[in-house]
């Protein structure tokens, strides 16, 4: 019985080591990956070209489905609203909302870590936007946001409260850094 | 002789009076329909006419100018299009600014400076809209008309109660019927807007254009200002050319073109045409519902009181610098939008260069001003 319990509370350590090292920005994600928007905004493509100079191979949908998360290692959700993207993808904001919801919960079931990337700045920010960029951020296991959308520290205070990392880049291009840390190569990980 | 009542008296004053102000009215109206001074520069080959492409449009005040820049070097074709909407005139100055001085290295470039002629002659009524607004050359002070967002009522009469969008039979307001980016792709026996979105459509194809860029402007309350709009041919391009803007400190924001609104220009040239078809949109005070003073000043400064308190109370969101939108910087950001944009296009499709010189950086137009780059 003594030997179940230390067992348990060693386990119990090593797990709470494990998350906080995860909160210290330790996360480490895995290829392949999927990249999805949440809002139909076309900063998937500028996710998909970051993820190409930092190079993560990824694949893009932005209309993804939760059977589309087979065989999927990473999920990158692209958030902020655009109402152009809505009408090119031929689908209401309520359709929409209702996909993402239905990736996040496809990615908890599977285990999959989600990547928040909010990268179009004040554009991406308001009225039409934040109800993806929130369903996204407090659903993230991390983020990369440039600051000029985290003015009013909306993500900075939900990555708190969630003790999940936050990167905060200054430029869109400044998101190369932190995926390369966060999708480390083989030889780097060595 | 009978001597006349009082009411007749007062008839006749208002007669004369109402002769007077029509007759200054219409002289001034009449003085839009000249048309503004291009001076072509060196990188100019040849200068031709929207009729060229459908001989419907000769004789009519649709037959936009048509100029031709071509490099020593071969490559692909570009297009150019200023003043789809007349009053968004920092697409009107950055065409004019490449057809009187910059040069093609690679390549031809095919600048339509004010694609919707007809639409310089007039300006939207009820808005209190200058007609003009001065720009300082090394020549002198040059005026350029501002113009409305449609064709001019006078060339195309009268507006349909519901707009039927050919061929898609999308219906739009009755007004939308004089708005060229509403009319492609047009056809031959249209109405004259529809005749001349189908000569650009026939350019796009006989010219061979391989990237066709449209210039805009829209109010700051516009959610999609400052950001490059593209077909999803194009969105490859498109990320590459925001990316490269950044390096620059512009901030530019991608939109697809929705499937589902026809008869615009970022639409209808990607499905109907092979060239790789981008619209830019810069922010342009003097088009919003918040502006206060509306004047030749506002159009060239591009400073309100009013946007700055928007921009302030943040109630709302605006994209407006409190400094003011000055039309350099609309102008910058377009040519610098254009660069990147042929840049992206000329280091993916290596076999097909475009390459143009002599165009001002956004740092150069801020530092010396519009003036500075035209004749």
């Amino acid at each position: 019985m003594n030997n179940a319990i230390r067992l348990g509370a060693i386990t119990a350590l090593l797990c709470s080591c494990t998350l906080l090292g995860t909160a210290e920005g330790d996360l480490r994600l895995k290829e392949p990956v999927l990249i999805t928007s949440a809002g139909q905004s076309a900063d998937v493509s500028m996710a998909e070209l970051l993820c190409k100079k930092a190079g993560v191979k990824a694949t893009v949908l932005p209309m993804a489905r939760e059977s589309d998360l087979k065989e999927v290692k990473t999920l990158i959700i692209v958030a902020g609203f655009s109402s152009k993207g809505l009408g090119a993808a031929g689908v209401s904001r309520e359709e929409e909302m209702e996909r993402v919801q239905g990736m996040i919960s496809g990615a908890g079931k599977n285990k999959i870590p989600i990547l928040m990337m909010h990268i179009g700045g004040m554009a991406r920010r308001g009225g039409q936007s934040d109800d993806f960029n929130k369903a996204a951020a407090e659903a993230a296991d991390c983020m990369i946001v440039v600051k000029q959308g985290d003015e009013d520290q909306l993500f900075s205070n939900i990555a708190a409260q969630r003790k999940v990392p936050l990167h905060l880049v200054d430029k869109m291009s400044g998101a190369v850094v932190p995926l390369k840390e966060l999708f480390p190569k083989e030889e780097e990980k060595k | 002789m009978p001597r006349l009542q009082a009411h007749t008296v007062r008839a006749l004053a208002l007669l004369v009076g109402a002769s007077v102000v029509s007759t200054v009215a219409g002289v001034e109206f009449a003085q839009m329909w000249e048309a503004d001074r291009v001076l072509p520069g060196d990188g100019v080959v040849r200068i031709g006419r929207l009729s060229e492409y459908h001989p419907g449009l000769r004789n009519t005040r649709y037959d936009a100018m048509v100029y031709y820049l071509e490099g020593e070097r071969p490559g692909g074709t570009a297009l150019v299009l200023g003043g789809t909407h007349p009053n968004e005139t920092a697409g009107f100055m950055a065409a004019l600014v490449l057809v009187e001085r910059s040069v093609v290295a690679s390549g031809r470039v095919v600048v339509i400076p004010q694609a919707c002629n007809s639409g310089f002659t007039c300006t939207d009524p009820l808005e209190a809209y200058p007609q003009s607004f001065p720009v300082a050359t090394a020549s002198g002070v040059r005026t350029f008309r501002y113009g409305a967002r449609a064709a001019n009522w006078v060339d195309q009469w009268p507006d349909p109660l519901v707009f039927m969008q050919y061929p898609s039979n999308q219906q739009l307001s009755g007004f939308e019927t004089r708005n060229l980016n509403r009319a492609y792709p047009g056809r031959p026996d249209g109405t004259l807007t529809e005749q001349a979105a189908f000569a650009i459509m026939q350019l796009i194809r006989r010219e061979e254009v391989d990237v066709a860029i449209d210039l805009h402007e829209a109010a700051p309350e516009f959610p999609n200002v400052n950001a490059i709009v593209t077909h999803e041919k194009g969105r490859d391009l498109a990320a590459q050319a925001v990316l490269a803007l950044e390096f620059e400190d512009l901030q530019y924001s991608l939109e697809l073109s929705p499937d589902n609104f026809r008869g615009l220009s970022h639409r209808e040239w990607g499905d109907r045409t092979e060239a790789i078809p981008f619209l830019m949109e810069t922010s342009n005070p003097i088009q919003g519902r918040l502006r206060g003073k509306t004047s030749a000043e506002l159009l060239v400064t591009g400073s309100d009181s009013l946007y700055a308190r928007a921009v302030r109370s943040g109630v709302m969101r605006v994209t407006y610098d409190v400094g003011g939108e000055p039309l350099k910087r609309r102008v910058g950001r377009h040519l610098a939008g254009i660069l990147a944009l042929l840049e992206a296009y000329s280091a993916t499709y290596g076999e097909r260069p475009i390459m143009l010189a002599n165009v001002p950086s956004y740092e150069e137009m801020i530092t010396a001003g519009l003036g500075a780059f035209l004749r």
